[in-house]
């Protein structure tokens, strides 16, 4: 900074820098702590016990779950996910219906398969039944 | 024989008070505005930092920079209170980050930066450090992390402006050597 | 040499503050086990301790699945022999607690939860891997079983020898071997010195501590259409077991057949939907479940068992979807439902 000379430019290259860092610094902020609170907008399924996949509930999507029964079936729409159809004789899995809030989760226990929606604030931490 | 030893202040010495008791004012003045966290302010204080690093140095932009949070706490009435220690991490962390900026740019002239990028960065490390201190040791409740990017970006803005003030003000000194 | 110092602490500060920006989290593992899916989290644990334990409660779950499995080859199936052939024999040291707290609920829920009923479970092909179906089974059959009047009582605990005076039992802990199990859980937990968890095991849970800054959110299923009922935040320690006849049933000719079955009749109940108890212990809870399931939607006949049995509070759902409550759960709970479902308040449990 010269502050002898008569004008003072309004952005050096000093100064593009500072923005530069300072425009990332903001992005990486609202990108790390502004997650929608509540609802979720992503989705573990397990299988055996283990994550099997990890699924964006806005991408509009149809999944195949191999378990030792069969083929479990997931649908993911909007920003929800549910069990459509599953090997199982009770279909507790389909019963639970459309899950979209963080914490929620739906099983089909005879083919060892779970669905749990992820929420850093989670409406549910549990879910009873 | 006495020797009466004469401390000449010189202008500038004058100039120095001068600007560090703007700046006080300015932070009694900002205290009195609602804010979403208690001690986080505009920081337009910084504004009075940044002209006495430019033309001053960092030591001098530190001293200022220092009183201003004692003495307006002092005055105010909230020395050593919780907005205190905010005020005061905000300040030391934009000081500090200052420092860093104006050992940089003497460094490498070439990428010297002006006051509009030091007014960023100053706003920016003066609400980090506050953020910092109030979600550690006053609430570290994960709800208000979510209010952090927009703090950020608000005090950017500030930054911003408080850069371009700087910069008029400085232009303005330096076309009247006269006005000090 | 300070100024770079304190600045580069500085930035090491910011760069960490946003990576922790989550503060604690929770550890979150499923285990397929105890012949359900048991969710457990965890909160405020280091990683490596929190893997350590999960990693001994499985091995427990398992421990426990298989000596008190009702039908699997195991010490219960064999202490059962022993009762139907009227031998005394040594009480196996894993079902030795079962029996003694079986005995203790069974009493307390005036014969209403009923774990001596293996028989009858047996019958109505409520004790076999593979799913129940109809047709039911024949009355003359049923009233035999029910005629022997098998109980709890009729076992003689005399040290380690057990010696049963009715080969009419057959013990069967599926009304409250989860709460039993989810206790030990917790039991093994807090030793090693986790406070704050929840095991869920199959829908059943119990949840200690709280979930950071914040208690333990349970939501509560609809027992007949999709979706969440009702929303309730767990307290410091309690229990959270509903019975329900959608688990286990088959429906023939138009009427639902589910594996609650009322010991004086030998049919199985009905009248209720599902029973959500709330108490401080699993086991408890479990057969209160079992045993307000018994006893009915008519109030006369649920409230006094509940205040025998000693739970905290109760929500019961009728076949027409018409809710009883015990007051101190109307507070706690949230209704996930538009419109919510009409709701009865019971006079105060204690």
């Amino acid at each position: 900074m010269d502050t002898q000379s008569r004008s003072i430019p309004l952005i050096s290259r000093g100064d593009g820098v500072v923005i530069g860092v300072a425009v990332a610094l903001l992005l990486a902020v609202f990108i790390t702590l502004w997650q929608p609170e509540g609802h979720g907008a992503e989705a573990v399924v397990y299988l055996n016990g283990n994550r099997w996949a990890r699924l964006n509930l806005f991408q509009n999507q149809d999944i195949k779950v191999p378990g030792p029964l069969g083929i479990s079936q997931l649908q993911v729409r909007d920003g929800k996910i549910r069990f459509v159809d599953s090997p199982c004789p009770t279909k507790l899995c389909v019963h639970a219906g459309w899950l979209s809030q963080g914490g929620e989760s739906a099983t089909c226990l005879p083919n060892h398969v779970s669905v749990q929606v992820l929420g850093d604030d989670p409406r549910f931490d549990t879910i009873n039944f | 024989m006495t020797v009466t030893r004469i401390i000449q202040t010189t202008r500038d010495d004058h100039l120095i008070a001068a600007l560090t008791a703007l700046a006080i004012t300015i932070h009694i003045a900002e205290s009195a505005l609602p804010s979403p966290l208690p001690g986080i302010k505009p920081g337009l204080a910084n504004v009075v930092t940044l002209l006495v690093l430019c033309r001053y140095g960092w030591r001098m932009a530190a001293w200022v920079s220092l009183l201003r949070v004692l003495v307006g706490s002092i005055l105010i009435g909230t020395f050593l209170s919780p907005t205190f220690f905010l005020s005061a991490s905000g300040a030391l962390a934009s000081v500090l980050f200052l420092g860093l900026l104006h050992a940089f740019s003497k460094t490498f002239p070439k990428w010297s930066v002006g006051p509009l990028g030091l007014g960023i960065a100053a706003a920016m490390t003066h609400m980090t450090g506050q953020f910092l201190l109030a979600y550690t040791l006053f609430i570290p409740h994960s709800g208000i992390l979510r209010l952090f990017p927009v703090l950020l970006a608000l005090s950017t803005i500030l930054g911003i402006v408080s850069g371009l003030l700087t910069r008029a003000v400085l232009a303005r000194l330096n076309d009247n050597p006269a006005l000090t | 040499m300070i100024k770079a110092i304190s600045r580069i602490f500085l930035l090491i500060l910011i760069i960490l503050s946003l990576g922790c920006s989550r503060g604690p989290t929770v550890y979150h593992q499923q285990l397929l086990v105890f012949g359900t899916l048991v969710d457990i989290k965890l909160w405020g644990v280091k990683q490596k301790k929190a893997e350590e334990a999960v990693a001994q409660l499985t091995k427990d779950f398992n421990y426990m699945d298989h000596a008190w499995h009702a039908w699997h080859a195991g010490p219960l199936t064999r202490a059962n022999y022993f009762i139907a052939n009227q031998e005394p024999f040594t009480a196996p040291p894993s079902i030795l607690p079962l029996i003694k707290r079986g005995t203790e609920l069974s009493t307390l829920s005036g014969g209403l939860f009923n774990p001596a009923i293996g028989n009858l479970m047996h019958l109505w092909g409520f004790e076999s891997d593979d799913p129940p179906h109809g047709p039911p089974p024949d009355p003359r059959a049923i009233q035999t079983l029910v005629d022997q009047k098998p109980s709890m009582k009729d076992l003689t605990v005399d040290g380690i020898t057990i010696k049963s005076s009715n080969p009419g039992v057959k013990m069967d802990f599926g009304g409250f071997a989860k709460g039993y199990a989810v206790d030990r859980a917790i039991d093994y937990l807090r030793q090693v010195g986790i406070q704050n968890a929840v095991v869920n095991a199959g829908g059943d849970l119990r949840a200690i501590g709280s979930h950071g800054d914040r208690p333990w959110r349970v939501g509560i299923r609809h027992p007949r259409k999709e979706g969440i009922l009702a929303a309730v935040e767990a307290k410091a320690d309690e229990s959270i077991f509903t019975s329900g006849d959608y688990e286990r049933y088959f429906d023939w000719k138009g009427k639902r057949y589910a594996h609650i079955i009322d010991p004086r009749t030998g049919y199985p109940a009905h009248g209720l939907t599902s029973v959500t108890v709330f108490a401080n212990q699993g086991d408890l809870a479990d057969a209160a479940a079992t045993a307000l399931f018994v006893a009915g939607p008519r109030v006369k006949d649920w409230l006094p068992i509940a205040r025998a049995m000693g739970i905290n509070g109760a929500m019961l759902v009728d076949s027409k979807g018409n809710v009883q409550m015990t007051p101190g759960i109307r507070d706690r709970i949230h209704f996930e439902v538009d419109p919510p479902p009409p709701v009865s308040i019971s006079e105060a449990l204690h």
